[in-house]
């Protein structure tokens, strides 16, 4: 038995073996998988190379886990496996001078910052899950955030990882010659288990101005965003949430959001030029304004810090509408993004099913969840109506994943996104690492006959 | 998420639990917020975990034994609620989970007999006196008892202080501007009887008409969340038949009883009296609330500025979202420094009866927010509970502090006398 295996390998305080134990370990932000056959808390690299062996002998699955946020099924085990919790590998070594970090999988991803605070630097990437969210994870499915469409994404702040692949080897890459720390960057667990990665951390703005607007409809909000940013503002931040997120976040919260518009923009713009900052932020006004927008400027950065408390409160407030939900994270230009949300708002509709959209609409990226309760509607229909939302992305000249990765949930669309010879180069690349397809198995790629 | 939960067979509290479990999207928002997570870091130690366990363990798919150990270790502190999105009632899933398996539970017969003792004597103050004197007396051999005898001795105060009679009527000093009930606590009154002498001071100096109804005894908490419900539901009706409807609000100044009182609603669904239990709970205050609404009557400026910390206990915080309040209360007094405790939100580890049956897990989250109100370098804590205030100052006096650890009400008072320094 593998569990008795790793148990006297590791110890047991590092092997979990209980069935209540394994029940909570089996399970994402939005999937719920197999029962793990014994969950692993590795304290250091070695741990997991230990582990990765005993796998590899016993031909077990291992699915690698971070704090278990993530909304693609990236982290619930599809089959029976080892769950590799990383939890516990929570160190993390600042280099101010050299403006870099050194975190193992397991750390907070808000830790880093808070962290890095007193030395006047900050690490920008900030998935709405920040607080809850690792290093690890994020690396994973190459979080993204509201910050993305300025700064970037997690994989923007990445100089160097370390990884163990399938065979227990433990590798480190950088983005020279052959981008692997890229290649391992976004492949959800399925090419290697990154064990320790060293981020470039960033100075933060000196100055930010943050503002609200709502309109009567979505389309307006869209046309707002690209009216803004061909204006010449780049805006730090550009945040798209529509009528049923403003409920749902307004019941969690209660600040007094504008719940009967049909859609609102978070719009912050920063710099260390306190005049330039104040500039762009006029200009996303007047944007949002000849769209037809009512607009609110945050007085203060308290007023800030609840509208974005709000943002960040969307995803999980959903629940509030329904208690199941399928999680959409598409990608468009932004030219086609007024078109896109309401081609999806009249999908839903047709389609009898709540859909509520939100997202980084200032790089195009759009996160339509379809609400149910699978008591009272078909699941085939909502799989149908997501089938139907990845299309219209794709129609759109847009992608299937932005920031929470394809895993489980959107891994039967990838055919539609992904042409025939460049799927066989991914499979390719798997089987080169992964020559038995042990790590995290039936994620990401789909079957395709050979 | 989704569930198997026989809410027909388990009647009203099937209702309520299967509810809190069908809104929990495992987002993990409340890792963070939770204090076991912060010290055992593992998924079975979080709100979430346990939703995942009480969902198994009700549908059957899991031994109630392999879950309990885990359930057990909740504190109850509920700052899982606070920081859930989706609007999990949490606490309610675990007080009713608890009272639906505590009869299934397995116990060690030491372990029965100290909540079986705790439950007797900590709602009567004659019994609780006589167990705290007895206490006192036992003190110096402690080394000798037993493990779960040890708990409560630490916790006990060296000397337990003098008695103060409650009275059953203070008037209002001035003009009448408001008439209300008053629940004296159970162990508050032995423990430290001048958190009520003070409270009753405050009132009536502000114009407060303070009726202490006779038949009045505990608000049934403890019994509630430590699963023995029928206990908890006759304290309940002891209650409903003692405290007066015709008074501007029923005032406490106990967090855990507040909120024990804000929770008839729940522990009488499906009963006769579920009405008259929400139109009490609608009435129920905490003090710092009601003197918030009130408006408090001036006070004199301090000869010099006070730093005073804030602790928000769970039951406040958490449990009844009062947190604004008693800031606002306290920085009433001219002159007061107030400031806020770094990790404020995770709770201290005392939590109704967890300080004695989990003592080690109550005793590390007990130093490290001492370590935390240490840290703000104030003269006085302030907090609204008995609990947390006998656990901080506990710890403070291990790590050989001498801050002054008192109620938000006390501090109040002495700044009314012209006596805070």
């Amino acid at each position: 038995m593998i569990a008795e295996r790793l148990r006297s390998a590791l110890g047991a305080r590092k092997v979990l073996t209980g069935k209540a134990e394994r029940m909570t370990y089996r399970h994402d932000a939005i999937q719920i998988g197999a029962l793990p056959m014994a969950v692993v808390l590795p304290e250091d690299t070695a741990d997991v190379v230990t582990t990765v062996k005993l796998c590899r002998d016993a031909n077990v699955p291992i699915v690698g886990r971070g704090a278990a946020s993530g909304l693609s099924g990236g982290a619930a085990p599809a089959r029976e496996s080892v769950v590799v919790a990383f939890t516990r590998m929570t160190k993390l070594d600042l280099f101010p001078e050299r403006r870099e970090a050194w975190a193992q999988p397991g750390v907070v991803t808000a830790t880093v910052s808070e962290r890095a605070k007193p030395f006047g630097l900050v690490y920008p990437p900030d998935p709405a899950s920040w607080r809850t969210s690792t290093i690890g994870g994020n690396l994973a499915e190459n979080a993204g955030g509201p910050m993305c469409f300025k700064k970037g994404v997690t994989g923007d702040y990445v100089k160097e990882i370390e990884f163990v692949d399938a065979s227990g080897a433990v590798h480190r890459a950088a983005r020279d010659a052959f981008d692997l720390a890229g290649l391992l960057i976004g492949s959800e667990g399925t090419l290697g288990l990154i064990t320790g990665a060293r981020l470039r951390l960033d100075t933060p703005p000196a100055f930010t101005r943050t503002l609200m607007a709502h309109f009567a409809e979505v389309g307006q909000a869209a046309q707002a965003v690209s009216r803004a940013i061909a204006s010449g503002a780049v805006p730090a931040k550009l945040e798209f949430m529509d009528r049923a997120c403003l409920g749902a976040v307004e019941g969690y919260l209660g600040i007094g959001l504008p719940v009967h518009a049909g859609a609102a923009l978070l719009i912050d713009t920063d710099g260390d030029d306190e005049e330039t900052v104040t500039e762009e932020l006029e200009l996303a006004r007047a944007a949002c304004e000849a769209e037809g927008g009512t607009v609110r400027v945050a007085a203060n950065a308290a007023e800030a810090e609840d509208l974005w408390r709000a943002r960040r409160a969307i995803s999980p407030s959903l629940g509030r509408i329904r208690p199941h939900r399928m999680n959409e994270d598409i990608v468009v230009p932004r030219s086609a993004l007024a078109e896109v949300v309401r081609e999806i708002e009249e999908l839903g509709r047709e389609a009898g099913l709540v859909v509520a959209q939100f997202g980084h609409i200032g790089d195009g990226n759009l996160h339509p969840n379809i609400l149910y309760d699978p008591k009272k509607e078909s699941s085939d229909a909502v799989h149908a109506l997501a089938h139907e939302i990845a299309l219209v992305a794709v129609r759109h000249g847009g992608v299937l994943s932005g920031e929470h990765g394809i895993g489980s949930m959107k891994r039967d669309f990838m055919t539609d996104a992904v042409d025939a010879v460049t799927m066989d180069v991914l499979w390719r690349v798997k089987r080169t690492l992964d020559p038995r397809g042990q790590l995290n198995p039936d994620k990401l790629l789909p079957e395709v006959s050979a | 998420m989704n569930h198997d939960i026989p809410v027909a067979d388990l009647g009203p509290a099937g209702e309520i639990m299967a509810h809190a479990v069908d809104a929990c999207v495992h987002c993990g928002f409340c890792l963070p917020a939770c204090p076991t997570y912060a010290l055992l870091g593992e998924e079975m130690d979080s709100p979430r975990g346990r939703i995942f366990l009480m969902k198994e363990v009700l549908e059957g798919e899991l031994p109630l034994a392999d879950a309990a150990p885990f359930i057990d270790r909740c504190l109850g502190c509920q700052g899982c609620v606070t920081a859930c999105p989706s609007g999990v009632p949490y606490g309610e899933l675990l007080t009713t989970f608890r009272a639906t398996t505590e009869q299934k539970r397995e116990r060690p017969a030491l372990q029965r007999a100290v909540r079986a003792g705790l439950l007797t004597a900590l709602p009567s103050p004659k019994l609780f006196r006589a167990g705290a004197y007895l206490g006192q007396v036992a003190k110096p051999f402690k080394s000798v008892l037993p493990r779960a005898l040890q708990a409560p001795l630490d916790l006990l105060p060296g000397r337990v202080p003098a008695k103060f009679d409650m009275p059953t009527f203070v008037p209002a000093q001035g003009k009448r501007r408001a008439r209300v009930a008053f629940l004296a606590g159970c162990a508050q009154q032995v423990l430290a009887p001048n958190f009520n002498a003070a409270t009753l001071r405050v009132l009536a100096r502000n114009g407060v008409d303070v009726v202490i109804p006779e038949g009045q005894g505990c608000c049934g908490a403890a019994a509630l969340h430590t699963g023995a419900r029928g206990q908890a539901l006759s304290m309940g009706r002891t209650n409903l038949a003692a405290f007066p409807t015709d008074v501007d609000a029923v005032v406490t100044n106990a967090a855990g009883c507040g909120s024990g009182l804000k929770e008839y609603p729940l522990l009488f669904k499906g009963e006769r009296e579920e009405e008259q239990a929400i139109s009490f709970a609608s009435r129920v205050k905490d003090v710092s609330v009601f003197l918030a609404e009130l408006g408090l009557e001036p006070m004199l400026p301090l000869a010099k500025p006070v730093r005073v910390a804030y602790h928000d206990a769970c039951h406040l915080a958490h449990a009844q979202k009062v947190k604004a309040q008693p800031r606002s209360i306290l920085k009433a007094v001219p002159g007061l420094d107030l400031v806020e405790v770094p990790e404020g939100d995770l709770c201290c580890g005392s939590a109704g009866t967890y300080n004695i049956e989990q003592p080690e897990l109550a005793g590390r989250l007990g130093e490290r927010k001492a370590r935390n109100v240490l840290s703000t370098n104030a003269a006085i804590l302030a907090s609204g509970n008995i609990g947390c205030h006998t656990q901080i100052e506990t710890h403070l006096r291990r790590l050989g502090s001498p801050m002054r650890v008192m109620h938000t009400l006390e501090v109040l008072d002495l700044a009314y006398r012209g006596e805070l320094s």
